[in-house]
């Protein structure tokens, strides 16, 4: 009876749909859900331990057979690599069958038999399953390893590892992982040549015989086959692979996540577009209470074309063709979230920006009725959807006894999904997804981006292609066409007040006062036309305690009133100036090369960088801002006592303006193997000088 | 007698098996000329509702290239009754996902949902060729969006650049000779008008095929799909009349530049028959012959045996006018790229020499049958292949009968297809190398 009168509502239903007028303004109305079933494979288990997995789906006359060897991950260190090349040599023969001899039968049969480290993978027509059983147990318990097939592997393997060596996102993939988790954690490290290198025969075969072993191992059979005959033809083949050790070790724990938010930095001078990934790592299980909000708040965030981050990046602000968000999870606690988007590199900074925006506004605002409920149709239509592959139902099974999870885990899944509240998706956000803690790993073009990552104002670390912690490189841009350094000295002149004013100078004195090591010290410079100058530094309390000067022809130095010649070298290079200007000497003094050698960012603003090299071949550096002309930076060499040459940086800002001629209001210069802020308290321009304030 | 019993129910069972490969389909055209093809498959609770329009980059102003890419982004934008941005936000709400692709011949949209949103499918789509909302808004978003599109999937990309430079030199006259994204400044250039007419005269009824496949009704859904798509307007008939490209006589040799990439690649490169061609199922069986499987050919020999080279391979790019087979191969170590077309050459005069043997033939045949079985494997898949089969084969029936095409060549058009398309002065040889430094 009951029966009957759902085929009554049913009908009635179906002819109302049949004879309405449609109204294309109203978007339609789902039908009622269509009915589903889940069905259980079949199992059981060989006396080696291995599970075997059975799905039969008679759609189409072909078989598939999946082996997946559930082994913990293990740091393979000094010979990372190891279990790749044994991916690539298994299957390719076994004891009794030569590879050419296998390779061909597989693909006379048009079938298909691959394997990996941990894991194979078979396909065929139902007439030729049996055999291709056959094969892959063979290839499992009997593989053949040569030397010459080792050789050739690793030779394939250091190959491969050099044509990926300028694929950005292979390196954002590589860095990424060894920066969140650790070079030395099993999901962090990764495959060098050197690594490869090291890798003997002895070692594929002892890895072989400790982890490719049908202890966790679980064979899952899908398609056209009959249970009986399948339990028998695997009983047959597999019985002999003998069980292994059990080896239990424990998993490193992956890298504390960051203490504020920063960015790693990696140059690809090859880059058009930066490979973003706002990460950190997170501690998620599939049986944990969390999951599904979890889950439900990365779809949100970032899941999809309707996502924030999508509709934030893509849609309305066509930063990129698609930024996504990513929660893993990991039954050993090592997992990571991340946001990202591949974005042309003149966004990079302002994607960085939306990505962790979004992040924050999902932590911060509830999610709208609207946004939940869309998420958990999205979960229920993709759950509905998978289940047309037969594949689904074994992979089902298969997670729950991969995950330690509940046996109804995915009879309930729909029920846990549509339990999820507005408030569970905001604590799971705060718990997992993180912005004032986020690694941001950037792989792109340094030239163009770095400037405006600099803005930002997160700290940048700079790495290398193998996650190698290093100085920040120099990212040279190309200098205009029309730019030559005569035009750039010309532009400074111009901009601090043009050549003539500054040709007027005769005299200059400069009061500047700064805090050094704990101290207030006052700084007087004094310079005369030529090349008169003089220079002391007191501090409060104390009175002098350097001072330097040079008369023209002689000068002298003193340290807390200790008084010495000035040393040949620096006498000479005194006399060489020929004004208070350093950029007028350097128009007009032909003994000096100068060159535009690029644009280099200082502090997040683009410069034109001026090589000066002298009579003598020592070389300096002059950083002039593209923008405003005024001189922001410079380098010079100098050799320390013991004969090492070290690089001296000063920087100048706060430009202000002084009878017409603007100067730099904030210097900071190295002292003592410190750099020291120094704020300019006076200028007097032309004041009168005697020759007694040079001796 | 229960022993009897139990063969027969195998034999009926076997019966099944073998016809359970057979796609069932039924076609028919509405008034406006819009074709309909349906395919009904109850096993599971999901319906796709696809659309494939017979306007590809082919049919682009030589000066508007990307065009047909750029709608494949714009007719997502909205519509009279859907708002701007939320397609994606409404099929994902119901449960669907969705997605399109543009190549050189047509343009696919497509949606899967659970099957009890069949109407809201037939509605978006029925939207999107009805009334799209094409506006300044729109363009300039997906006018950034396909240039971040470009820089993901061509620029960023390792050996990116190859299938662009291979067709700038195969093809001399044919809008072939153009890459499906376009070019930048084309669509930098297009006006707003330009966009919305291209919309009018390739987005019509009569240049479209509707495809629902999966779970439903039949009855009532020929209903719906007339009430949707029924009222929209017929447009002006589409001709079509592309330059013919003469043979290649001699050797092209050309070299590309890629900042991505580290190991340089070779490539050589043949016109071939459009794809409705017998020879093109020929090609097909010859590409699958040399280079596909650790022991075709071409891998067996310069991979596996010589060492000569870390990866050689071929595609097979079967198009509506023309077709393009390109072979190429990666060195290993210090084996130049001579060295390696060297060793494809010689595999090449064998195959035009002398007879694949025997057993290679049936080996291909078993392939292809392989093949044949998995391609029916999804039922967004069958929709897919009866949309293509239907609007550039002309013959819906292929999906269940074109092996049999593959069942009825023989060796010996094998090797008559290699002599007459794969010669040395037939072909374009490609250095694909790596740019020094870049170009900054």
């Amino acid at each position: 009876m009951k029966t009957k009168i759902t085929a009554f509502i049913a009908l009635f239903l179906l002819s109302i749909s049949v004879t309405a007028q449609i109204d294309r303004s109203v978007q339609p109305k789902p039908a009622a859900a269509p009915a589903i079933t889940l069905e259980v494979p079949g199992e059981f288990e060989l006396k080696n331990g291995l599970k075997v997995l059975v799905v039969e789906n008679h759609k189409l006359p072909r078989v598939s057979y999946t082996l997946t060897i559930d082994n913990q991950p293990r740091v393979e260190g000094e010979i990372a690599g190891v279990s790749g090349i044994l991916g690539a040599m298994m299957g390719n023969g076994t004891t009794s069958i030569s590879k050419d001899e296998f390779n061909e039968e597989i693909d006379f049969l048009g079938a298909r038999l691959s394997f990996g480290s941990s894991n194979a993978y078979g396909a065929s027509l139902t007439k030729y399953s049996e055999r291709i059983l056959e094969l892959m147990a063979d290839a499992t318990i009997n593989p053949l390893f040569t030397e010459e097939e080792f050789q050739k592997e690793k030779e394939k393997a250091i190959e491969g590892i050099k044509s990926s060596s300028k694929s950005v996102s292979a390196i954002a993939s590589r860095v990424g992982g060894a920066l969140s988790f650790g070079k030395g954690h099993p999901y962090g490290e990764f495959v060098t040549e050197e690594s490869l290198n090291n890798i003997t025969l002895d070692n594929v075969r002892a890895y072989y015989q400790k982890n490719f072993n049908p202890n966790n191992a679980y064979l899952v059979v899908v398609g056209d086959v009959d249970f009986k005959t399948v339990e028998k033809q695997v009983k047959k083949y597999f019985k002999k692979w003998e069980k292994g050790l059990d080896v239990t070790s424990s998993v490193p724990a992956p890298y504390k996540n960051v203490g504020q938010t920063e960015i790693n930095f990696v140059d690809m001078p090859n880059a058009v577009q930066s490979n973003i990934v706002v990460t950190n790592n997170v501690d998620l299980k599939m049986n944990h209470p969390d999951y599904f909000a979890a889950k439900l708040a990365n779809y949100i965030l970032g899941g999809g074309g309707e996502g924030y981050l999508f509709l934030n990046l893509r849609e309305d602000k066509a930063y990129t063709y698609g930024s996504y968000s990513n929660i893993g999870t990991n039954k050993y606690g090592a997992a990571r979230f991340s946001a990202s988007a591949e974005v042309r590199n003149m966004v990079t900074d302002s994607s960085i920006v939306e990505i962790l925006k979004e992040i924050d506004r999902i932590k911060s605002e509830p999610i709208s009725a609207e946004a939940l409920k869309n998420a958990k149709a999205k979960y229920v239509g993709s759950f509905v959807m998978a289940l047309e592959q037969p594949q689904t139902i074994a992979r089902y099974a298969l997670n729950i006894k991969l995950n330690d999870l509940p046996k109804d885990f995915y009879k309930t899944y729909l029920k846990k999904v549509n339990a999820v509240t507005v408030e569970d998706i905001q604590a799971a956000a705060n718990k997992y997804f993180s912005s004032k803690n986020a690694r941001v790993v950037v792989v792109g073009k340094g030239s163009e981006v770095i400037s405006n990552l600099e803005k930002t104002k997160f700290p940048i670390k700079y790495y290398d292609t193998y996650a190698n912690a290093i100085e920040k490189p120099v990212f040279s841009k190309p200098v205009p066409a029309g730019v030559t350094a005569q035009t750039v000295l010309e532009d400074y002149l111009k901009a601090i007040g043009g050549k003539t004013a500054v040709q007027n100078i005769t005299t200059l004195v400069q009061e500047m006062s700064a805090s050094f090591q704990g101290q207030n010290m006052v700084m007087t410079i004094k310079q005369k036309n030529p090349n008169l100058f003089a220079n002391d530094v007191s501090i409060v309390g104390m009175g002098s305690v350097f001072k330097q000067a040079f008369n023209g022809e002689t000068g002298y130095m003193a340290q807390m009133g200790n008084k010495q010649p000035m040393p040949e070298e620096m006498v000479s290079k005194m006399k060489d100036k020929t004004g208070l200007i350093d950029e007028l000497n350097l128009l007009n003094d032909s003994s000096k090369k100068i060159s535009v050698s690029g644009i280099e960012a200082v502090d997040g603003n683009d410069a034109y960088v001026i090589a000066i090299e002298d009579s003598k071949g020592e070389t300096s550096k002059n950083y002039y801002d593209v923008t405003t002309g005024l001189k922001i930076k410079s380098v010079s060499t100098a050799k320390t006592p013991t004969g090492q040459e070290v690089s001296q940086e000063s920087t100048f800002g706060d430009y202000k303006v002084v009878d017409g001629i603007k100067f730099p209001h904030t210097t900071s210069l190295p002292m003592a193997g410190q750099k020291v802020e120094l704020k300019t308290t006076s200028i007097k321009v032309n004041s009168p000088l005697t020759d007694a304030d040079f001796n | 007698m229960k022993k009897n019993l139990f063969s027969l129910a195998a034999l009926l069972l076997a019966g099944f098996a073998a016809n359970a490969q057979e796609v069932k389909f039924e076609e028919y055209d509405l008034s406006n000329g819009m074709h309909v093809i349906l395919h009904q498959d109850r096993t599971a609770p999901v319906i796709t509702t696809a659309v494939m329009y017979h306007v590809g980059a082919k049919d682009e102003q030589p000066d508007r290239t990307g065009m047909a890419h750029f709608f494949e982004h714009l007719l997502f934008e909205g519509t009279e009754n859907i708002e701007r941005g939320d397609w994606f936000k409404i099929v994902a709400a119901n449960g669907g996902s969705n997605n399109a692709n543009t190549t050189d011949d047509r343009t696919y949209y497509y949606e899967v949902f659970p099957s009890n949103n069949l109407e809201l499918g037939l509605w978006m789509e029925s939207e999107r060729l009805m009334h799209p909302i094409i506006n300044q808004i729109g363009v300039d978003t997906q006018n950034e969006v396909v240039k971040e599109e470009k820089r993901l999937r061509v620029d960023n990309a390792p050996y990116g650049k190859f299938i662009e430079n291979i067709k700038l030199h195969v093809f001399k006259k044919h809008p072939y000779k153009g890459t499906t994204i376009g070019k930048m400044e084309h669509l930098d250039a297009a006006s707003l008008e330009e966009f919305q007419e291209f919309n009018k005269k390739f987005y019509v009824p009569n240049n479209a095929v509707l495809v629902v496949a999966g779970d439903f009704d039949v009855p009532s859904t020929k209903k719906m799909i007339e009430d949707y798509f029924g009222p929209i307007p017929r447009g002006e008939d589409i001709v079509r009349n592309f330059p013919k490209e003469d043979p290649i006589t001699e050797t092209i040799k050309a070299k590309a530049y890629d900042s991505n990439i580290q190991i340089p690649a070779i490539m050589a490169a043949y016109r071939t028959p459009a794809m409705t061609e017998r020879d093109a199922y020929v090609l097909d069986m010859l590409s699958t012959y040399l280079s596909s499987g650790k022991t075709s050919k071409l891998y067996k020999k310069l991979v596996d045996d010589e060492k000569k080279a870390l990866q050689v391979g071929a595609f097979n790019q079967s198009q509506e006018d023309y077709g393009t087979y390109i072979l190429f191969g990666l060195p290993l170590g210090d084996n130049t790229l001579e060295s390696i077309l060297a060793g494809i050459d010689e595999e090449l005069v064998k195959v035009q020499s002398e007879l694949i043997s025997e057993r290679d033939y049936q080996k291909l045949q078993n392939k292809f049958e392989n093949d044949f079985v998995n391609s029916n494997s999804s039922i967004s898949g069958i929709a897919n292949s009866l949309a293509r089969y239907y609007m550039l084969y002309d013959d819906v029936n292929l999906i269940n009968n074109e092996i049999d095409i593959y069942r009825s060549i023989t060796r010996e058009e094998i090797q008559a297809v290699a002599k007459k398309y794969l010669n040395p002065n037939q072909r374009v040889v490609l250095e694909y190398l790596p740019e020094a430094k870049d170009e900054n």
